[in-house]
């Protein structure tokens, strides 16, 4: 079509690659500029907007009389949507007698089925983590600086956790996370709490009191960050290596476009360039590797958290059970064995006390062959 | 938004609840919000948030409701349709019970489309569509996002997209956005380039290889389609009522037809081959199927049979009637009783 030249094809505006799956590639920065420069400020500000300014500017655009326009908030006006019968109090908790609305059909049933219910399980824990998402919702910092300025943009980021076993096939485990555009990667990757972070390494039998001094996180700091065909690494320390180094050689020798390389410290979000809804990978440890979604990208508004100092947010994260010990099934297992006489199974969880109790007499000597490493449990993050 | 559970089981009566709203304000044929709220609150439609949902299933639900209701607010839909979205809109945002307000997300690339609805509405001076777009954007009901849903990559659900309903739908402007004024503009430069080079190369520009008033042509045929559309909707409810006058006349013929093959099949029957055992029994025809309703349908067992007499001895001798007793206590039971130590099993799961 000839006139096909004439059409704005801005490549800043975020279009679906795949309908309702993901997007195209886009640049965050340009897609928030291109949204301020459609927008009053005073549409995006955190502000109320004065009911006699927003009136008078109406009546001036459209050129009516100011009793027109009383007549007219009057018809608009919200009340006009309740019904009729305003003198009795609405229990909203109840659907209506003789609903006529197929929703309301569906949720009588439901709400019928659950009368005839003789226990409602409502998991305390589950209710709580519900909350989790609106705990933050519209703090306001008590230093001024703080505050997230107007037209900041905001993404929603949903970390998985590494699954490998085949029972996460249905059920996605992950942390949801809000930050800030002016973010960088780092501060990323330092809200991301994974328990192989907090793993030690090494056989302690012989010596159950020492404390390990190090923890896997203190140990290997090498991470990286992998968007759209760039590798982010983490080289804040003299002791990270690169560890897509590897990767990038690798795909030199296939058919792979070629790899870029950039420094997680010094990319912010703003410079980023992906599609939302598109997994990514962050991988640290060596070989734990997360997949990472960015699911939304927004301007900031009056109802978020305001305070800069409480993001990274998290908004959702996933429980897991925490597995107790094999003796008491009351305190959290911290010790595994392996190769034990004493315990009824291998590998064996155990308890700080069980496992004193059972494995070490009063003088603290060891008693029979037996393989002890600290544990630490997957739902430590809990 | 965590999980899509509650967006598959709430969505489709969810959109038939909308297209009947819409429907009803189609039929009004007006724009005007006091019809809309005349039709609401008919329906009653702020109830549609009312039933205790459990925890944070009242949030996701007020996002479906404003994900789903934004749809009707952009094209392919009509301008009426369009402004009923936007009534929708401002009626669901407002009525909703999650706390804080559940926002309405509008995507960067349905911006332009927005805009220019609202100069639409501007220059046909409805009021009423233009201040609620007003009012909504000066409340803060807005977010300004990229996608008007948040994408978690559930590449293994198959994704549901948005039927667009067809009676909603707005005229097909296929002809218009082909042969706009800009390209016919742009054929018109490229004619009279054409012209220039050709008599400035050649000697003889009597040989002409296009059309020379192509252009004016074809402005004048999609005008001529703007008024053949024009008269065929006008001329729409006579062709309707001559239309429903034929499919009228069809289905007398049709009721004709029916109830003499319902004869025919009374007659010979969907007799059921008794068993050579049997044959002294012979089913009995069921006479009592009324009109000209059901043909294939095989004749019901209407006659009950007699208890047997293995049946007979039991309801007389053992007494059935504490076969539905729950034991509570196990202690009670006989030993040989094994159904009391077995659980109850609930007798039906709930199927949303």
């Amino acid at each position: 079509m000839a006139a096909g030249s004439s059409s704005n094809v801005n490549e800043n505006i975020p279009v679906f690659e795949y309908k309702d799956i993901n997007t195209k590639p886009f640049h965050v920065g340009s897609f928030r500029t291109a949204w301020l420069e459609k927008l009053k400020p005073i549409d995006y500000s955190y502000e109320d907007k004065y009911e006699e300014n927003e009136d008078a500017d109406f009546a001036k655009e459209m050129g009516i009389a100011p009793e027109t326009l009383d007549e007219l908030k009057a018809i608009c006006s919200v009340d006009t949507l309740r019904g009729q019968a305003e003198d009795e109090p609405l229990d909203t908790n109840v659907v209506p007698p003789d609903p006529t609305l197929q929703t309301l059909i569906q949720r009588k049933k439901k709400q019928d089925y659950k009368g005839t219910l003789r226990i409602d399980k409502i998991s305390r824990v589950d209710h709580y983590q519900d909350e989790l998402e609106s705990l933050a919702v519209g703090k306001r910092p008590e230093d001024p600086a703080d505050l997230v300025p107007e037209g900041e943009i905001i993404l929603s980021i949903n970390v998985l956790y590494p699954a490998i076993f085949e029972r996460f096939r249905y059920v996605r485990p992950h942390m949801t996370l809000q930050m800030l555009g002016s973010h960088s990667l780092v501060d990323l990757r330092d809200a991301i709490c994974c328990i192989s972070d907090l793993q030690v390494f090494g056989e302690f039998s012989n010596t159950p009191d020492m404390a390990p001094d190090f923890i896997s996180k203190d140990h290997f700091k090498s991470a990286f960050f992998y968007f759209e065909g760039v590798f982010y690494n983490d080289m804040r320390h003299p002791e990270c290596q690169d560890m897509s180094e590897t990767t990038i050689e690798w795909a030199k020798t296939r058919d792979f476009p070629t790899f870029h390389k950039a420094k997680m410290e010094d990319t912010r979000f703003y410079d980023l360039k992906v599609k939302v809804g598109y997994p990514y990978l962050f991988c640290h440890q060596g070989d734990c590797e997360h997949v990472v979604i960015i699911t939304d990208i927004r301007l900031a508004h009056k109802d978020d958290c305001l305070d800069r100092k409480l993001y990274p947010l998290l908004t959702h994260k996933h429980r897991v059970m925490t597995r107790k010990c094999a003796v008491c099934h009351v305190y959290i297992g911290r010790w595994l064995t392996t190769n034990d006489p004493f315990a009824p199974n291998d590998p064996c969880l155990f308890c700080e006390r069980c496992f004193h109790m059972l494995h070490y007499d009063e003088k603290g000597n060891k008693l029979g062959q037996f393989l002890a490493y600290p544990y630490v449990d997957p739902g430590a993050f809990n | 938004m965590p999980n899509g559970k509650a967006k598959d089981r709430f969505l489709k009566p969810l959109v038939a609840d909308y297209e009947e709203l819409l429907g009803r304000f189609q039929q009004t044929e007006s724009v005007r919000f006091e019809e809309f709220t005349a039709i609401w609150r008919n329906m009653g439609f702020s109830s549609v948030f009312y039933g205790s949902l459990a925890g944070n299933e009242m949030r996701e639900f007020c996002h479906l409701t404003l994900t789903m209701a934004f749809n009707y607010f952009l094209p392919p839909y009509s301008f009426q349709i369009r402004v009923g979205g936007l009534y929708l809109l401002y009626g669901l945002y407002h009525t909703q019970l999650a706390s804080p307000k559940e926002k309405i997300r509008i995507a960067l690339k349905d911006w332009e489309q927005i805009q220019k609805f609202y100069q639409d509405s501007v220059n046909s001076q409805h009021y009423d569509a233009v201040y609620i777009i007003r009012k909504l954007i000066a409340e803060n009901a807005v977010l300004y996002t990229a996608m008007p849903q948040m994408l978690t990559f559930r590449v293994k659900k198959k994704p549901q997209h948005h039927k667009v309903c067809e009676e909603f739908r707005d005229r097909p402007e296929r002809v218009k956005d082909l042969i706009s004024t800009d390209m016919l503009q742009e054929v018109a430069n490229i004619q009279g380039h054409h012209e220039r080079l050709k008599a400035s190369v050649l000697e003889r520009s009597s040989i002409a290889v296009t059309q020379q008033d192509l252009p004016a042509r074809l402005h004048s045929c999609v005008l001529e389609f703007l008024h053949w559309q024009d008269r065929h909707e006008n001329h729409g409810d006579a062709d309707h009522l001559v239309y429903a006058e034929e499919k009228a006349q069809q289905v007398e013929s049709s009721n004709r037809a029916q109830l003499l093959a319902s004869i025919k099949t009374k007659s010979y029957g969907c007799l059921a081959e008794a068993s050579k055992s049997r044959r002294h029994r012979q089913v009995e025809m069921d006479t009592s199927i009324s009109g000209t309703g059901y043909i294939k349908e095989a004749p019901k067992y209407h006659k009950s049979r007699a208890p047997s007499l293995k049946a007979r001895t039991n309801k007389n001798l053992c007494g059935e009637g504490d076969e539905q007793k729950i034991q509570y206590w196990l202690l009670s039971a006989a030993e040989e009783d094994k159904t009391a130590l077995k659980r109850q099993k609930r007798k039906h799961s709930f199927r949303w």
